[in-house]
């Protein structure tokens, strides 16, 4: 058991900070400190991720020969911790996270030449087609139809739930092939090189939070090469299955957003008075309450080192869904305890002046702006990528094979 | 980072964990906890074999120069069978006490202590139940060349069996809390003995113009001490939680209601699913907090953290563990609820979880 304490690691913390603390634009600094959801405001996370890739730090967790860092598992971590305390809008992690791994290990050759350069520079934004208005957690249910037509599939059906469709220039799907058989075995996995295929149509959902971060897209005979299938035809499910083992290295996880929500609702209950008298940080309920928070997002920060330095953790075939279970209720319970402290600051709905650019003076503090949307958008965290009712069914049954 | 252990710990777990399973297995607990003996000499003996009693010691104190994920890895162990053997309080806080002590008697006890010829007894508690030494009463007044020591101390476990007490009391009146040797049939001691609800031997203590001996260490001392044991202590927690977590698990899928395994009712397989979270939680935040104390980076928040989960999450583990068992798991027959209690005492010993939260949320 060892953790690496090397002098270079300080070095290497320094190097990094201070490319956190000049790189960024205003408008950059601005959209983190006004992320209210895993999911950053488009356009500034967009120019952020361009800097990252300039500076060649886009990819820590890729394989070096195809743009990632090669860096350590602790600077890995640095990497991750000071991102957070300089309050920078997250990467998203369809590209990243989700395709580009996934095409690296199972693409072809000419699906990684064409598509890699532009996941990693981020002049490519890719939309995740999975989820439709009858297949939610029975995601293999699905019945968004692609029919072979000479070299291409002709797409019938629709997806829902697509986050940021209406920014993305490209999109990865499960469609139904074949009704043959059990419903996992007639899925493929298709790569669209367009979002405005003649036939296809976007239409943005907007949320409890006021913004329009989900989408639905609906295709009505909309004709794509069948060169952009990944794996074999009726074959999708092992595919999405192989994508979700990659959520496992997307990055050093939640936690440390999570740790950093805590701070900043410590930050604010100081300068927040309590009705019982004196400031609210020092209520020794609100101490309880915040203290027990702070040690499980601790725990959950301890099981993703853990998973992140290749301990056995990683090769539970529970993993993923603890790993997703721990991160979405802690998500919720943090802004829910963000929520306490604004109290009523927090019900005026502000969407003007969390909007990146609008120069609009929030009401109250900029804590009192994102706490709110923050715990509106969270409330999606348990339900998405599989909800954590279907989780725990996950996790119960690995332990009957264990 | 690697949080794995080494192939020599992996060697120590097998070869104590082939010791435990085949001499302390539940029945063979049972029957110590019920006898005279306040824990089975044999084993201590076979510890002491083990060089477990050594183990945490440098080699210039006469030790093994083991490290604290040594411990870690077999108090895991302890945890899973149950043992009620004092490895805690006798080694990890009153051998470490007199480890680092630098007076002559302290030496020579703690020459026995590693040896395994003697046992002594950690007198800590007043209690207040935590791990701050700021809460220590008792004050040890000069007397001629020596000093005495007055008032009571609880929970002293293995405190009326052991060969000599480490008490911890203030300097004088308004002293800093310090650390003393007294002899175990030293005058003026009367203990109440007892077993708590989780089999162990303890003892109330009250000191009436009781002679001790100053063991002179640093304040910062009695913090290190203090904080080594609660990761073994927490250890041994994890330990009990992933032993009911599997005998929970195999239960709920062969004990059969309405023609079926209850393991296919939904309910009961997101309880199971909820034990397995907490326990990845609470193992993850051992083994963490174990690799940063081997590098001298623990904090004091990063031990509460350890302490408060491992309480939190193992009362958890422990009550959804009886719950899943129905009646069965409320009998004394059933090795799950005295897991439980085995979990309920790790959280009430050193600062429960409640008192840690909120030293946690106040920065």
């Amino acid at each position: 058991m060892n953790i690496d304490f090397a002098p270079e690691l300080e070095a290497f913390r320094a190097n990094v900070a201070e490319f956190f603390a000049t790189a960024p634009t205003p408008a950059i600094r601005e959209a983190g400190r006004k992320t209210t959801s895993v999911f950053a405001p488009f356009k500034e996370c967009m120019e952020w991720h361009r800097l990252l890739f300039e500076k060649g730090w886009v990819a820590p967790h890729w394989p070096k020969e195809h743009g990632g860092t090669g860096w350590s598992v602790e600077q890995r971590f640095i990497f991750a911790e000071e991102y957070r305390k300089a309050d920078l809008p997250p990467l998203l992690a369809q590209s990243l996270g989700m395709v580009g791994p996934l095409l690296i290990d199972l693409g072809t050759a000419e699906q990684k030449a064409r598509y890699l350069p532009g996941i990693l520079s981020g002049d490519d934004f890719w939309a995740q087609g999975y989820s439709e208005p009858n297949s939610g957690s029975d995601l293999a249910s699905l019945s968004c139809r692609a029919e072979p037509d000479g070299d291409d599939y002709i797409i019938n059906g629709s997806k829902i739930w697509t986050t940021y469709a209406h920014h993305a220039n490209r999109m990865f799907m499960l469609v139904r092939t074949s009704n043959e058989g059990k419903k996992q075995q007639g899925i493929t996995f298709l790569l669209l090189d367009r979002t405005d295929y003649p036939g296809m149509t976007i239409r943005p959902i907007i949320g409890l939070d006021g913004f329009p971060e989900q989408c639905e897209v609906f295709f009505e005979d909309v004709r794509v090469p069948q060169s952009g299938r990944v794996g074999a035809e009726n074959e999708g499910w092992s595919v999405a299955k192989h994508l979700l083992t990659h959520e496992r290295g997307v990055s050093s996880g939640m936690s440390p957003t999570l740790m950093r929500y805590c701070q900043r609702a410590r930050q604010a209950a100081a300068a927040t008075h309590s009705p019982f008298g004196g400031m609210l940080a020092d209520d020794p309920v609100f101490q309880r309450e915040l203290g027990e928070l702070e040690a499980d997002i601790a725990s959950l920060g301890h099981f993703e080192k853990l998973a992140i330095s290749g301990h056995e953790v990683v090769h539970d075939p529970a993993f993923p869904s603890i790993n997703k279970t721990m991160a979405s209720e802690l998500t919720q319970r943090a802004s829910t305890v963000m929520t306490q402290v604004s109290g009523v600051g927090g019900l005026a709905r502000q969407l003007e002046a969390l909007r990146v650019g609008s120069n609009v003076e929030p009401l109250g503090s900029e804590f009192d702006l994102i706490s709110m949307p923050l715990y509106l958008n969270s409330r999606a965290t348990t339900i998405y990528a599989g909800s954590n009712e279907v989780q725990r069914d996950l996790i119960a049954r690995s332990l009957a094979g264990a | 980072m690697d949080f794995n252990y080494s192939e020599e710990q992996q060697m120590l777990r097998d070869s104590i964990g082939k010791y435990l399973e085949k001499s302390y297995d539940f029945d063979a607990r049972q029957k110590l906890v019920r006898g005279e003996a306040p824990w089975s000499a044999e084993a201590w003996q076979q510890f002491a074999e083990f060089g477990l009693l050594a183990l945490p010691f440098s080699e210039e104190q006469g030790g093994l120069g083991g490290s604290i994920s040594d411990c870690v890895a077999f108090a895991e162990l302890f945890g899973k069978h149950l043992v009620i053997e004092p490895y805690t309080s006798a080694v990890m806080l009153a051998g470490a006490a007199l480890a680092a002590s630098g007076e002559a008697a302290a030496q020579d006890t703690f020459a026995k202590v590693i040896g395994g010829e003697a046992v002594v007894a950690f007198a800590f508690e007043e209690g207040h139940g935590t791990p701050s030494p700021a809460h220590i009463t008792m004050t040890a007044a000069v007397e001629g060349a020596g000093c005495v020591l007055s008032g009571e101390k609880r929970l002293v476990i293995a405190g009326a069996d052991a060969d000599a007490l480490v008490v911890a009391a203030r300097n004088g009146e308004g002293g800093a809390p310090a650390l003393f040797l007294v002899e175990a049939g030293a005058a003026g001691l009367g203990s109440r003995a007892y077993r708590t609800i989780d089999g162990r031997s303890a003892a109330d203590i009250r000191f009436d113009h009781v002679k001790a001996t100053a063991l002179d260490l640093l304040a910062t001392a009695l913090d290190d001490i203090v904080a080594r044991a609660i990761i073994v202590q927490c250890a041994e927690a994890v330990g009990a939680m992933g032993a009911l977590c599997a005998i929970t698990t195999e239960y709920a899928m062969t004990r059969k209601q309405f023609g079926v395994p209850i393991a296919t009712f939904q309910a009961i397989a997101h309880r199971l699913a909820d034990m397995k979270i907490a326990y990845c939680k609470a193992r993850a935040s051992l083994l963490y907090t174990t690799a940063l104390a081997q590098g001298g980076a623990a904090s004091q928040r990063d031990i509460a953290i350890l302490k408060a989960q491992c309480g939190k999450l193992g009362r958890a583990i422990g009550e959804a563990a009886i719950q899943t068992h129905g009646g069965v798991g409320t009998t004394d027959e059933l090795s799950v609820g005295h897991y439980h209690k085995r979990l309920i005492a790790c959280d009430a010993m050193f600062g429960d979880h409640a008192y840690h939260f909120r030293k946690i949320g106040a920065g």
